[in-house]
């Protein structure tokens, strides 16, 4: 179609101003191409749909391995933050999880700001409707006014918008966010293109009135001071703290929700597509499990400017007023206000077997997919799969192989090996178990692991590379001084208690110890300073290297072994028809997913260790390389 | 096709079914592969298996029903005819059988020919399919099509190995229990309740927030406790499953001519073993295997074990000794004809005490009135099962202290699941060892994610046992075992 051609040229167009829409574009702007994001609302870049928090469990460590790699996520978040908590402190650091609630207005406004400073980065308010080809390769998109914008690069990062449609009882509504158009003409396109669109749910809580709610009845949950912020690099300020409430429902609550099952459309039938198990509705909690009495509810500030709150744990698609109604049984809530009702959205995506671990389209090159698009759910999710795809883009276009991580690297490995392995059930979260190199996948060591990729494709300024390898110097000094510098049992005290047997002891041995945090042995490590215990960040670093020490090897063992399979690598064009002793369903599973490797081949559900012993088989036939 | 390799096709255990990690194993045959799969030799009936995508067209090929034309025969109805070469020349009368891919032991299309038993028609037949372009089959090749196929997993696998070389009704037990997955069933309890306990952990671990029912480390450790009983009691079964599989190991040792190969011939009921009057005579060692009330015996007469002799017999003792101390049991012959065999016996002791052993005094027919009064008197000191071996008497005696000896060694059949192969073992022991160190982790009250890496290595442990891959099962265990989620 000929409309008004708009060659502006771009390199990059994103579809999409969310969390992966803009961390696809800074991250290819950072590669030196210039990328335009397609949005309908240029106010809207980067908005928080649903809770106003950055990170967590899980996604934390995918926020610290975004800001490694260069990213807006984590910066944006100290920000805006108003209250950073680290969660599971009294587990051990890998699994230490930071989590920050951010003012969602102040978050936007950042992005928005950053974004429109960035000189190789535009952003044009519009629908995009279509997307264009041209000779088998995408070739930009077309949008609602019928203008065409050219592209050797399309990554598209619609979320929820992508064929939207909100349920607030049996109310059904056309729409990406509550009051926000979807964009149902780019999902037809995406079909047109031979893709195949599946559907999946998931739903947001009741935004309430602050001021109409008794605080002196919930417990209070306040923030860590200082706080702990997410990045390496910025500037440490943060807005005014604010504080968190917990409470819970109760017995009434329990009676109306469970009396009205058949009012909520999650149970009614009128929506069948799939939602998060991990974050179900009040309604599934009180649905499948009966036994529980009560659920807890955080109530977490919107904002510093607002009183308005979000009721985490409330998501509900009730129609309003018994959402009214069963609000006001939660204790502190009893004459709370609705300001915006509470809904399950549904929403159009493209399971993620369509894509390679580059996130680049199988169907069509030069298209890329980034975020709930491809299935997953979260900001940090999001992010992060716009970074790698933004990064891959520009790799594309300069003709370069593409930055893959694997398991043993990266949350951001295991997320995206996850989704090209995998059929999509539920929209996909990342947790800490999905990692099972999670003692050496840490929050602290992820500019360690991911430095270098950052400093080759120039994401992180050189100068902040040659401070990290200061900071990884002067670590690898305070290990090696902990491990040769020896305690006398005797001036440990309590501690002491536990070498029985020994007169001296290792520093080093002492921060194995269990039930010894570093706070505890800090007052000591200063004693025995090796100019380190100024810098609590390199003792920190120190500790945890030391701490894990054992089992990081024992991992690294099986990193290897995994290594081994993962290097077996598959032609991508491989005819698995073709290939005898294959069970049906093995070959119609490894045809669909095009494992990249035989390590890869073997995660697919429904291929059995036998497949991937018949495959190898016949890989060696062909000459693949074994390492 | 030589007879020799056709005999190892049925005898030989799979050798490609040990994991994936092993890259020795030759290619599968694209092609179709034969074998004869009965025993080779005279015999009524001997069958020969086509396994692969071209079985059938070979069948048609070679058959000719006995009424009407080769149309597609229907799977599993038995066919009458003759089987002919590629000429059309008739080679034997033959009954054949036809099981498409997926419903075949191999997975892949497969056809079976019951031929007349006996070298010539056999060899004839494998012949002619060579010559039409299937292919003779590697050692343990059905199987491992089986393996491959996803027909059976890898313990099932063993388990079929562990049938053909079965040659008791008590191994026959184990590796059919094997093969009926029970095996692999009671892994997959063990399993279970591993993934169970990891839920408990991860879920606590990915949802602290959250109200989860904590395990209590009380609680924790006992489950743990109890996973270690059983994963230690099945991994302690391999002792026994090792007897049952490979058989119970005797040796007969003793003074050079005490009778060692009498009664070896004796158990084998024919003269295997070169007896003289002269002592020495074994030099080498003889194993055979004999069958003694349904256990499967290995019986090895050993040189006789002295100071003296010369260089040759030099040899034989360290054979014998060698040999003696892989064996299970030692049956130590005395001549107790001898004037200081109590003497003898007494410094032997020293030595036999650390092994176990039964004490068999023979020659009983040499020691008349007065001194087999004493020599029974004697006897009863050291627990002497007295015998003699030119007369047979005492034998049935000795049999039975035998046969209860073995049975002491084994473990109880009847209680189902028992560990046979080694390498099983070794996984077992594998997960053994990060259970305990679990365990430990959680008795000292280490961080939970340290824990978690211990079971996840051990479950893995299990499932490289049954050849099963790792899932998403602990968080699905997760999400419906718990509320969880704001």
């Amino acid at each position: 179609m000929i409309g008004l051609v708009r060659n502006r040229d771009f390199d990059i167009l994103v579809v999409g101003g969310g969390h992966a829409g803009v961390e696809a574009a800074l991250a290819s702007a950072r590669m030196g191409r210039k990328a335009a994001i397609v949005t309908m609302d240029a106010d809207k870049l980067a908005l928080m749909s649903c809770n106003p928090a950055i990170g967590g469990i899980g996604k934390s460590q995918l926020v610290k391995e975004i800001d490694a790699l260069g990213g807006l996520m984590a910066e944006a978040a100290d920000a805006t933050g108003i209250q950073f908590r680290r969660l599971n402190l009294s587990r051990g650091p890998a699994v230490w999880s930071t989590r920050a609630q951010a003012d969602r207005i102040a978050y936007t406004r950042f992005v928005v700001d950053y974004v429109s400073r960035h000189r190789r980065v535009d952003v044009i308010e519009a629908e995009a409707t279509r997307i264009l080809t041209e000779r088998g390769h995408v070739a930009g998109v077309e949008l609602d006014s019928g203008e065409v914008i050219l592209a050797p690069a399309v990554i598209v990062a619609s979320g929820t918008f992508l064929g939207g449609l909100i349920h607030i009882g049996q109310k059904k509504i056309k729409a990406g966010r509550m009051g926000e158009k979807a964009a149902c003409r780019l999902s037809d396109s995406l079909r047109e293109l031979g893709f195949e669109v599946g559907r999946l749910k998931t739903g947001t809580p009741p935004r309430l009135d602050g001021d109409s709610i008794d605080w002196s009845l919930c417990a209070r949950q306040p923030g860590e001071e200082p706080p702990p912020f997410f990045s390496a690099r910025s500037p440490r300020r943060s807005l005014k703290q604010a504080t968190c409430h917990l409470t819970y429902t109760t017995d009434e609550t329990k009676a109306i929700v469970t009396a009205n099952f058949t009012r909520s459309p999650i149970f009614s039938g009128q929506i069948n597509s799939r939602g998060p198990r991990y974050c179900p509705s009040i309604e599934t909690k009180f649905h499948r499990f009966v036994d529980k009495e009560r659920h807890q509810i955080f109530l977490e500030p919107e904002g510093a400017g607002t009183s308005e709150i979000y009721p985490n744990g409330f998501s509900t698609a009730l129609p309003e007023d018994l959402q009214w109604e069963a609000i006001r049984t939660v204790v502190g809530l009893e004459r709370a206000r609705i300001t915006k009702p509470g809904y399950a959205i549904e929403y159009d995506f493209c399971p993620a077997y369509q894509i390679k671990p580059s996130l680049v389209t199988r169907r069509l090159p030069g298209l890329f997919f980034a975020g709930q698009i491809n299935g997953t759910s979260g900001y940090e999710e999001a992010a992060a799969q716009g970074l790698i795809a933004g990064v891959n883009a520009a790799l594309q276009i300069a003709d370069e192989p593409p930055l893959v991580f694997d398991r043993s690297e990266a949350y951001i490995g295991v997320m995206v090996d996850d989704l090209c392995t995998r059929s999509t059930t539920e929209p996909y979260r990342m947790f800490t178990s999905r990692a099972e190199y999670r003692l050496s996948l840490r929050e602290d060591n992820a500019r360690d692991r991911l430095n270098d990729y950052a400093r080759k494709y120039g994401l992180v300024p050189a100068e902040e590379c040659a401070e990290f390898a200061r900071l990884r110097e002067r670590t690898e000094a305070a290990v090696a001084h902990f491990a040769s510098t020896r305690i006398r049992i005797a001036e440990l005290g309590e501690l002491g208690r536990r070498f029985k047997r020994h007169t001296t002891v290792s520093l080093a041995n002492l921060l194995k110890q269990p039930n010894i945090s570093l706070d505890m042995a800090l007052p000591l490590l200063a004693r025995f300073d090796g100019g380190f215990s100024d810098d609590r960040q390199v003792v920190e670093r120190a500790a945890i290297i030391i701490r894990y020490s054992g089992y990081v090897d024992k991992q690294q063992r099986e990193i290897d072994k995994f290594k081994k399979m993962e290097r077996v690598r598959i032609p991508d064009d491989l005819d698995y028809d073709s290939l005898t002793g294959l069970k049906k369903e093995a070959i119609e599973k490894l045809a669909q997913y095009r494992p990249g490797s035989l390590g890869q081949a073997g995660r697919i559900e429904g291929v059995t260790p036998g497949d991937v012993a018949v495959l190898s088989v016949h890989l060696r036939k062909r000459g693949v390389a074994f390492p | 096709m030589s007879y020799s390799s056709v005999r190892k096709t049925r005898t030989s255990r799979p050798r490609d079914c040990h994991g994936l990690q092993e890259t020795s194993s030759p290619p599968p045959s694209d092609d179709t592969i034969v074998a004869l799969i009965t025993p080779p030799g005279e015999g009524g009936v001997a069958a020969v298996r086509l396994a692969g995508a071209r079985s059938l067209t070979l069948l048609n090929r070679h058959f000719k029903p006995h009424r009407g034309r080769a149309v597609r025969p229907q799977p599993f109805l038995m066919r009458h005819g003759w089987f002919t070469d590629a000429d059309g020349s008739a080679i034997d009368e033959v009954l054949a059988v036809y099981m498409p891919a997926g419903s075949s032991y191999t997975g892949q299309e497969q056809v079976e020919i019951f031929c007349h038993g006996g070298d010539q028609s056999v060899r004839l037949i494998i012949d002619a399919l060579i010559h039409s372009g299937a292919h003779a089959a590697q050692p343990g090749e059905f199987t491992r099509l089986a393996f491959l196929s996803g027909r059976i997993d890898l313990s099932q696998a063993e388990a079929v190995a562990a049938i053909i070389a079965a040659n008791t009704n008590n191994s026959h037990t184990a590796a059919r229990e094997q093969l009926l997955g029970g095996y692999s069933e009671h892994i997959g309890t063990l399993r279970e309740h591993l993934v169970d306990v990891m839920a408990e952990i991860e879920a606590s671990i990915d949802y602290p927030e959250e109200e989860i029912p904590t395990a209590e480390r009380k609680a924790l450790l006992k489950g743990m406790s109890e996973l270690i009983g059983e994963v230690k009691d099945l991994a302690d079964t391999y002792r026994g499953g090792r007897i049952i599989r490979d058989g119970f190991k005797v040796a007969i040792a003793g003074r050079p001519n005490a009778g060692k190969s009498s009664l070896f011939n004796l158990l084998l009921r024919q003269q295997r073993a070169l007896v003289t009057p002269q002592p020495g005579t074994t030099r080498d060692y003889l194993s055979e295997w004999i069958d003694l009330y349904g256990y499967a015996v290995n019986i090895i007469d050993t040189a006789g074990l002295r100071t003296k002799g010369g260089h040759v017999e030099k040899i034989g003792q360290d054979a014998a000794m060698r040999v003696i101390s892989t064996c299970d049991l030692i049956v130590w012959m005395v001549d107790i004809s001898r004037k200081r065999w109590e003497h003898e016996l007494g410094r032997d002791m020293k030595w036999l005490a650390e092994r176990r052993n039964i004490l068999v005094g023979n020659k009983i027919d040499l020691t008349p009135g007065l001194a087999r009064k004493r020599a029974r008197i004697a006897a009863g000191r050291f627990n002497l099962v007295p015998v003699s071996c030119l007369t047979g008497r005492g034998v049935k005696r000795f049999k039975d202290e035998l046969s209860a000896a073995i049975r002491q060694n084994l473990p109880d059949l009847t209680s189902g699941v028992i560990v046979t192969e080694a390498r099983h073992r070794q996984k077992l022991k594998l997960a053994l060892g990060h259970l305990r160190k679990a365990r430990t982790n959680i008795r000292l009250g280490e961080s939970p994610e340290l824990t978690a890496f211990d079971l996840r290595i051990a479950v893995n442990a299990l499932d490289e046992l049954t050849g099963r891959v790792y899932t998403e099962d602990i968080l699905d265990k997760i999400f419906s075992r718990f509320c969880i989620g704001k």
